[in-house]
């Protein structure tokens, strides 16, 4: 038997001080109307504490209406109420160029046998099996919430209302937003946008719940775990990542401090309808409906971690809701409202709606980027061109004939097997847009697996060994690939890390290895299988369009999770036009390419496609002679190749023959990206290559070509006074603006282009043809990287900083992350880094900032070739030698023998962890090792 | 020895009373105001031997020596403490309180405009590293040490006192080391000399300090910049934080000395520091324990401050870098 007792001011029980980030002025007890009588509801309303901010809560820009979950109450959205305190006092800046904070009331009520609001009386305990409870259902509580907001606010008022929930609280809001007829005969309100956290309205009968609801709801299990004893709440408030602090958890507690306070946290699990037969089952359906059919845009942030609302829940909610934005927060969890800041992408996504969409590819049929998009020439144009063609489209030296000899493909045998290979993938299931995770290692495989998969509008996932097994596992989990196809390592890792989606191998496996792979089908045999039929497009499956999605490629994550990056159809022809081009990688020369992205390009660029022998994941594999005979096989005339690799090449030059070297002697074009290009290995590499132009080109995952630069001028700025990495001028089609960094290192709200843009620190910003369509399930991180709109472009602000010189050349001098900001004004690392690096003593060093930003104090973090030196303080004679070659103030120089760099590219040294390790040295105690 | 240069703005009608002149700071402001045209009057025990310049001798808590110092003043630079690490509170007390009580009052009896308060960072220092931070109010309850809680007492003493017809600031300089720096640029240079210098934890804690040409310059720039700046306090340093190992091996290389090789744990250093304290006693020996827990905390716990606003308040910028610094004071102690 639990009584009815009324609702309390939380402070009035509780010591305010028991509350952090709380605060009482937020707290009102509301009086309700609802369908079975009137009901005390305590109520989070920030309109109190807005009017002694000055703000008229009549007059704010929008309202948003939160509603908790459960076991939780309205202290959930206490940083969300905070935030809308901030934003009137103007301290919420949602990033560079992206806009003034929206000025919003917040409203969260504790739901009724929740939180302080009123507790009903129950005379017996929860159950999921009768028909009828004393408790609240899901459809009392949108009446409920309707019969709230009714009492709190006008109908006729034109301030705009969002609703926010989490967990079923989610569902209680959704429910309402969407249910237009309830809403209409009711409170009259209409909601203009709705946002949610983890959540989930539709449960499939066909699969089983989360374990640890199966827990919750186990028959007699239930009322114990959730009423009689405090397990079920404390559970739900260990879920937090990280950890949530003790005197937090005591807060969410404080409400429910004994049973007769907790029928709620029971009345609500065993409302959750996952059998057919449940009372709530119909509301949950209709929810479900209106939901498919609602135009309302929608914001989805979601926490990957929750071992409740699972991935499945979080597709459901992506494919039902049409006009849905969704943020995946890999490394937050169920609480995500306490895992992450959530105010920022909240009220940057209300500025959007708000002011109406500033991002021109949020139109999907948008294709454009540059005023210099070219026409669009789907990717297999060669395949199709040159089907009857017997010349070498791909040379593959890692594996060999029957007889020895280089192993190569004519263009009339890929595009057979391209052709068999997409028949075979259609006839097993996959339709236009199924994303197709491809575990293969690169060459010939991959290759021929790549364009079959993009011929029958498949989306290549590509994810490469560089992110490490635990960031691949989770890249692909992201991605939530519909298809796998790979190899037995590949295949294994899906199996062992249980990765969605259905398998395909590349080579025909046994029987036994089939089953224990959960194989569905093999590319080798579609090719047999199919072999000679030629790929015709049908109604289900047409000719991609160049808007739809292509390729996700993930960026090697030195910084975070790796981020998946989506490119169109149309992007990628312009990519391939780039190369063509710009490089002069013209249809019919050969492209010897020992750098990933580019190997796979070839038959898109006309180009045959040179895979030397060595391992693509490790460039410092390439040897001069493999480079050598590759070239022979291929007759190469273009070469591409990352620096690790090229330094290996020029230390195994003594091992060429005459005959290599005249190989080499006919390359007239190498290029060599993915880390900066020293001027002298650029000139060791010509004495073997003397007739090649070298090209650096600059680019990013997120867009492969951005500026390049070649060796004449290389030697010609090295007497500039200009510091960074010069990585030249813009490539044609690109447009390079600057976002110029203030005194605490904040780029700038508007981009310069032109002369304006020389000469200043600055973010650098692109717009060009062949750049990312956006990242995939980051709406937050699109939001913050594209807020710029200028000659209706596109644009993309990189996160590298760097400047342009007088030339017009750009120099790249570090990440947004890196940025050092002592008294002087913010700085790169990059050009100390440039004056350091020369000392011959100096391996790697890094230039960090610690202590407050603003007056930061620099830091160059050495790695010394000389290993004998022990970590911690150089000593004096190293350090006057640093001091001495560069012009910044530096307050220490350390010693480190354990410079972190990330795995793709063994180069990108991991700035922030070192400064939190010279943060940790500096502040006096034992030296600890870098991480 | 060299003679060093200060450069300052025009004192000219300025009648000032300097305490505690005989240290480096209080001689260098002395002299710095005498040759800016101020007429100087200083108020020590032991003489100054500076010329141009009215002197009293005797202590601060010594109320006839200080209202004969205060008569026609119209500005007052307090620098006179007792400084020291070890030794019994009430001796801190009577100088650094009541001494500083005593002056206080003469002066503004005296009709005194303008209070240079030279304090301490130890005084709003709870033991804790400081990284970047500002000034912080004095506590006398969280300082550590009786030098530090006495200083504390006798800043908020000053400030108590602030009105707009006495108008206080007060300054605090931070690890003040330079030629004739008896407190910490001698003491290094000593041990080191007799390889009884260690680092603590490799000497990484970042220490901001403070030369001494710069500290006396910043004093004298705060009695213009009292007339629009008072009531506040300021921490005064070089705006050049280094690791506290690269400091001690730069002045003891400066002084002729040896770098320090010997290395010891910090826990180990303050173990031996709390031992000292216990059994050390200073008055029966006459010189100072080789180490305590306070100094072994300072020498192994970050110490750098936000130098913004003391710049911006007082006009004043450190002229003198360290390497500059660690040329003159070799120049001194080497010819």
């Amino acid at each position: 038997m639990i009584p009815s007792q009324p609702a309390t001011y939380p402070h009035q029980v509780v010591d305010p001080a028991k509350l952090p980030g709380w605060d009482s002025r937020w707290s009102r007890l509301v009086n309700v109307a609802t369908t079975d009588g009137t009901r005390q509801f305590h109520v989070l309303d920030t309109a109190a504490v807005l009017e002694e901010s000055g703000i008229d809560p009549q007059h704010v820009d929008a309202i948003i209406v939160a509603v908790h979950g459960n076991p939780t109450w309205s202290y959930l959205w206490r940083n969300i109420a905070q935030a809308s305190i901030d934003a009137a006092h103007g301290k919420i800046d949602l990033g560079p160029g992206c806009g003034r904070a929206p000025i919003i009331r917040v409203i969260a009520p504790d739901q009724l046998d929740m939180g302080f609001s009123q507790r009903l009386q129950h005379s017996s305990l929860p159950s999921t099996k009768s028909k009828t409870t004393t408790y609240r259902t899901v459809d009392q509580r949108i009446h409920d919430l309707d019969a709230l907001l009714a009492q709190i606010l006008e109908a006729d008022s034109d301030t705009p209302i969002f609703t926010l929930g989490h967990d079923w609280g989610g569902v209680v809001s959704l429910g309402w937003a969407s249910n237009t007829t309830l809403r209409r005969s009711g409170s009259g309100l209409d909601p203009v946008g709705m946002i949610s956290l983890n959540t989930a309205v539709w449960h499939d009968e066909a699969t089983s719940i989360p374990a640890p609801l199966q827990a919750a709801l186990a028959g007699p299990v239930l009322p114990s775990s959730t009423v009689v004893t405090p397990a079920f709440l404390n559970t739900a408030l260990g879920l937090g990542h990280p950890a949530l602090t003790e005197d937090i958890k005591l807060a969410y507690k404080a409400p429910y401090s004994n049973s007769t306070h907790r029928g709620g946290i029971g009345g609500f699990v065993a409302d959750i309808p996952v059998s057919e037969g449940h009372r709530s089952r119909s509301a949950l359906r209709q929810i479900a409906t209106s939901l498919s059919v609602t135009d309302k845009p929608a914001l989805l942030l979601w926490g990957a971690k929750d071992p409740v609302f699972i991935d499945r829940y979080q597709h459901d909610l992506v494919h039902r809701i049409k006009n849905l934005d969704l943020h995946r927060y890999e490394t937050a969890g169920h609480l995500i409202a306490e895992d992450r800041n959530i105010a920022k992408p909240i009220l940057g996504w209300l500025r959007q709606q708000l002011s109406g969409p500033i991002d021109p590819t949020s139109d999907p049929t948008a294709t454009g980027g540059s005023s210099a998009v070219g026409t669009y020439t789907p990717l297999w144009t060669y395949l199709d061109r040159w089907a009857d063609s017997s010349e070498k489209a791909l040379v593959d030296m890692t594996v060999t004939d029957r007889d020895g000899s280089p192993f190569k493909v004519s263009w009339s045998r890929l595009s057979t097997i391209v052709d068999a290979m997409a028949i075979g993938l259609r006839a097993a299931g996959m339709r236009p847009g199924d994303r197709v995770s491809m575990l293969v290692e690169p060459g010939r495989d991959l290759t021929a697996a790549l364009y079959a998969v993009l011929r029958v509008g498949g989306v290549a996932v590509v994810t490469d060994a560089g992110l490490g097994v635990g960031g691949m596992t989770r890249a692909i989990t992201t991605a939530a690939p519909q298809w796998i196809i790979g190899e037995v390592p590949g295949l294994t890792l899906a199996r062992l890390a249980n990765l969605p989606g259905k398998r395909l191998s590349v080579q025909t496996m046994g029987p036994i290895a089939r089953r224990s792979l959960g194989l569905t089908g093999s590319l080798y045999s579609f090719a047999t299988t199919y072999a000679g039929q030629k790929y015709q497009p049908m109604a289900s499956h047409p000719h991609p369009e160049p808007s739809d999605d292509a390729a996700i490629l993930f960026t090697s994550g030195s910084t975070g999770p790796a981020k998946g990056v989506r490119y169109t159809h149309q992007k990628l022809s312009a990519l391939v036009q780039r190369i063509q081009t710009t490089l002069n990688v013209s249809p019919g020369s050969s492209l010897l390419a020992g750098f990933a992205p580019f190997a796979l390009l070839g038959p898109a660029i006309g180009a045959t496609s040179v895979t030397p022998d060595m391992s693509v994941t490790k460039p410092a594999t390439l040897t001069a002679t493999a480079l050598a005979q590759a070239a022979i096989a291929g007759d190469t005339t273009v070469m591409f190749a990352s620096p690790a690799a090229l330094r290996n090449v020029v230390a195994t030059a003594s091992q060429l023959s005459h005959e290599h070297r005249i190989a080499l002697e006919r390359i007239s074009m190498l290029l060599s990206a993915g880390a900066p290009v020293p001027v002298d290995l650029m000139d060791e590499v010509l004495e073997l290559v003397p007739n090649a132009e070298f090209h650096a080109p600059y680019g990013m995952t997120e867009s492969l070509l951005i500026s390049d630069i070649d060796h004449h001028t290389q030697h010609a700025i090295a007497t500039q006074d200009d510091r960074g990495v010069c990585v030249g001028k813009p490539l044609d089609a690109v447009r390079l603006a600057m976002a110029p960094l203030d005194f605490y290192g904040r780029p700038g709200d508007v981009i310069l282009e032109g002369d304006e843009a020389k000469g200043k620190l600055a973010e650098i910003v692109i717009s060009t043809p062949h750049m990312l369509a956006g990242y995939d399930k980051l709406y937050d991180t699109n939001r913050q990287t594209r807020p710029d709109v200028v000659d209706g472009l596109q644009w993309h602000r990189t996160g590298d900083i760097g400047h342009l010189d007088a030339q017009g050349r750009l120099w790249i001098e570090g990440r947004t992350q890196h940025i050092v900001t002592p008294p002087t004004g913010a700085l790169g690392p990059g050009g100390p880094e440039d004056d350091i690096q020369r000392l011959s003593q100096i391996n790697r060093v890094a230039i960090v900032g610690v202590g407050p930003v603003g007056t930061q104090a620099i830091v160059a973090v050495i790695e010394p070739h000389d290993s004998s030196i022990k970590p911690g303080l150089a000593p004096t004679q190293l350090t006057d030698a640093v001091r001495a070659a560069t012009t910044i103030e530096l307050a220490a120089v350390l010693v480190t023998n354990d410079v972190p760099v990330d795995i793709r590219h063994n180069s990108k040294i991991n700035r922030p962890a070192l400064a939190r390790w010279a943060s940790q040295v500096l502040a006096g105690g034992k030296v600890p090792v870098p991480r | 020895m060299t003679v060093l240069q200060y450069v300052t703005e025009d004192f000219t009608g300025y009648n000032v009373l300097v305490t505690g002149a005989s240290g480096v700071l209080g001689s260098g402001v002395a002299q710095a105001l005498r040759d800016a045209g101020a007429n100087v009057t200083v108020l020590q025990r032991s003489a100054s031997g500076l010329d141009g310049i009215r002197e009293i001798r005797g202590s601060v808590t010594d109320s006839e020596a200080v209202s004969k110092a205060v008569e026609g003043v119209d500005s007052v630079i307090h620098i006179a403490a007792k400084v020291s690490v070890s030794g019994p509170l009430e001796q801190y007390q009577h100088v650094n309180v009541e001494g500083t009580r005593t002056v206080l009052s003469a002066a503004q009896e005296a009709g005194v405009a303008r209070w240079i308060h030279i304090s301490s960072p130890s005084v709003a220092h709870a033991g804790h590293s400081i990284i970047g931070a500002g000034a912080e109010p004095a506590d006398p309850q969280a300082a550590r040490g009786h030098y530090a809680a006495t200083k504390a007492t006798g800043e908020l003493l000053a400030l108590a006192a602030d009105s707009s017809a006495f108008r206080v600031l007060v300054l605090r300089p931070h690890l003040m080391w330079g030629p004739g720096d008896t407190q910490l640029t001698e003491r290094i240079i000593d041990r080191a000399r007799q390889n009884r210098l260690p680092l603590l934890d490799g000497g990484t804690a970042l220490v901001d300090t403070l030369f001494s040409v710069n500290a006396v310059e910043a004093v004298v720039a705060g009695l213009k910049a009292v007339d629009t700046v008072h009531d506040e306090a300021l921490v005064l340093t070089n705006g050049q934080p280094r690791p506290i190992g690269e400091m001690i091996r730069r002045i003891a290389r400066a002084g002729g000395a040896k770098e320090p090789v010997l290395n010891i744990p910090s826990w180990v250093a303050k173990a031996a520091g709390s031992a000292f304290e216990r059994l050390w006693d200073a008055d029966k020996r006459g010189d100072e324990p080789p180490i305590t827990r306070f100094l072994a905390e300072q020498m192994s716990t970050a110490h750098w401050f936000d130098q913004r606003r003391t710049q911006e308040a007082l006009g004043w910028k450190p002229r003198i870098t360290l390497n500059e610094g660690f040329q003159l004071t070799g120049q001194y102690y080497n010819t």
